[in-house]
């Protein structure tokens, strides 16, 4: 056993592991979207376990669900900037977010990373590229293969598209050991980000590689208001509508009525 | 404070959205548009993504039109048969025009029919009527009187079939000009998210020459007609119609349209004219200009996988 660990709580005493492992819980595990939302911050704590007392790192990866991004490029043609023809990325996630406590490149090499997609460079919205990047010309789907050469760009161009709003994050400091084997990291939801299940995989290296991995989950739900009318107007979109204009005018016919002077 | 909005998904500064439907409705009432070329791009510029804008705003312009419509009609200044005619042509052309909207859509081509759209109508239109209404306002200055009223209508007006009386106006033309006028609006009104008023005003002065105190009340009626329906197809069809936006935008918006159509009456016509031509001139060119300049950023994000 290592000298330098702290009294492990009785807890664990019963049941002391025999290899390193990683563990983790969610402050909340349930984000409510109500008209007042701005976002969210969600704290997710854990704890190394490591009888060896091997130097660990830690890395949380958090994926919202998949929301497909269409993309376009804007081209100089005849001296005007005009938009080329969208791209589709299937499988790219609507949220996502790496945190570790130390640069990722120093914790696992390129193609750990890769398999994990930890990491905004490896994320695997890259994954079969030509397969997965089709344009919806007209009414056709078409696969794309003369966008091989500046793929790279196009990818880049999603993942800083998404940083900028928000929705995607890479922390080289997002997980902080508040004591030993204690560790922290926060995960901070913008107002724009995708209602559904998130995932959270909490990843545990030594030198260099994978030893443990715990995955939790995350709702995050339209509730109230918010959720009838988003309900209303995707399941009944015409009542839907009719009753928005019907509102509407009649508010205009009112505020009128409200401001009659003779 | 801010408000999060359940269709579009983002959160908005709830006194800032109102006092946008105020200020866009002041301008409404006054110059009797629906506003929608200045709501859109404005809704967009704070963050709200442009399916939502467009389709929301149908409803803040159906409202502020609304409410301003009754203050016309009590005067009698709304011609309820040209409105009605204008609005069957509006009909069949934001049909066809939300159709044209989706290819364009689909083809990746929207925002670059929107921003010709927007520079060509919008300077053209601008700058017709500010060198009219500035031509008006020298003459009144230096004492010249206005040049007189060519009365002589165009021959086309008269030489087509299907007369119709329009006795509000003291018209009696073909029904023609004034259907396809109305279905060009509608198209324009599809594919720009506006309500088609600035083409309406100038081309019933212009072009129908019907009498200058029948010419607002009766383009807010197409008006009310035309975006109520493209709301509502908005809604059915894409589902991007925002009742918590339209509500903020029409707080602000019916008051506004109030103000502004009592601040009308303090302004002389051709000075009113003279300032919407330059508003709709900024507004064109901001639209436009883009085109010609390299963008910070080369790509763009589209809403919506289809």
């Amino acid at each position: 056993m290592a000298p330098a660990l702290p009294p492990a709580p009785p807890l664990l005493q019963i049941q002391p592991p025999t290899t390193a492992a990683v563990s983790a819980a969610l402050t909340e595990t349930t984000v409510q979207v109500k008209s007042d939302f701005r976002g969210a911050r969600i704290v997710l704590y854990g704890a190394v376990f490591d009888p060896g007392g091997h130097p660990g790192d830690v890395v949380v990866i958090v994926r919202g669900p998949d929301q497909p991004v269409r993309i376009t490029r804007k081209q100089r043609i005849a001296g005007l900037w005009l938009n080329s023809r969208p791209v589709v990325f299937q499988g790219a996630p609507g949220f996502y977010r790496a945190a570790s406590n130390r640069p990722l490149d120093d914790i696992a090499n390129f193609g750990e990373l890769r398999r994990l997609g930890a990491g905004l460079d490896h994320l695997a919205i890259n994954a079969p590229a030509e397969q997965r990047t089709v344009t919806r010309y007209g009414v056709r789907d078409v696969v794309v293969s003369q966008l091989g050469a500046d793929y790279y760009d196009w990818r880049s161009a999603v993942v800083r598209l998404k940083e900028k709003a928000h929705l995607y994050d890479e922390d080289d400091h997002g997980v902080r050991f508040v004591d030993r084997g204690l560790f922290r990291a926060e995960i901070a939801l913008p107002a724009a980000a995708p209602t559904g299940v998130y995932r959270a995989d909490i990843l545990l290296f030594q030198h260099g590689r994978l030893v443990s991995a715990r995955a939790r989950t995350l709702t995050v739900e339209k509730v109230g208001l918010e959720r009838a009318l988003y309900v209303w107007a995707h399941v009944r979109p015409w009542s839907y509508g009719l009753a928005s204009m019907a509102f509407a005018l009649a508010v205009g016919w009112a505020a009128s009525a409200a401001f009659r002077r003779d | 404070m801010d408000i999060y909005l359940p269709i579009a998904e983002v959160a908005v500064n709830a006194p800032l959205i109102v006092g946008l439907g105020a200020l866009v409705g002041f301008i409404s009432g006054m110059f009797g548009i629906g506003g929608g070329f200045l709501m859109t791009p404005l809704l967009v510029f704070f963050g709200v993504p442009a399916p939502v804008a467009v389709s929301s705003m149908a409803n803040h312009v159906a409202a502020s039109s609304m409410s301003s419509v009754i203050a016309y009609g009590r005067r009698r200044a709304v011609d309820l048969r040209m409105g009605a005619v204008l609005a069957a042509g509006g009909i069949v052309g934001a049909f066809a025009g939300v159709e044209l909207f989706r290819v364009l859509r689909l083809l990746g081509q929207a925002d670059l029919v929107v921003a010709v759209s927007y520079l060509v109508f919008l300077s053209i239109i601008g700058g017709l009527m500010l060198w009219e209404s500035a031509g008006a306002i020298l003459r009144r200055r230096r004492g010249q009187p206005p040049p007189p009223r060519r009365d002589r209508r165009p021959v086309w007006l008269y030489g087509l079939p299907l007369k119709m009386r329009f006795p509000r106006s003291r018209l009696y033309i073909s029904v023609i000009p004034p259907l396809l006028l109305g279905a060009f609006v509608g198209v324009l009104s599809a594919i720009m998210g506006v309500g088609g008023g600035f083409v309406l005003v100038p081309a019933m002065v212009y072009i129908l020459r019907m009498p200058a105190g029948m010419v607002v009340g009766t383009s807010l009626m197409q008006i009310i007609i035309t975006t109520a329906l493209t709301g509502v197809l908005q809604a059915g069809r894409n589902q991007t119609v925002d009742i918590v936006l339209a509500t903020l935008l029409l707080l602000g918006g019916v008051v506004g349209a109030q103000l502004g159509a009592r601040a009308s009456s303090r302004f002389r016509a051709e000075e009113l004219r003279a300032i919407l031509a330059l508003i709709v001139l900024l507004v064109g060119l901001r639209m436009g200009l883009g085109l010609f300049f390299r963008p910070d950023e080369p790509f763009v994000l589209m809403s919506g996988a289809g």
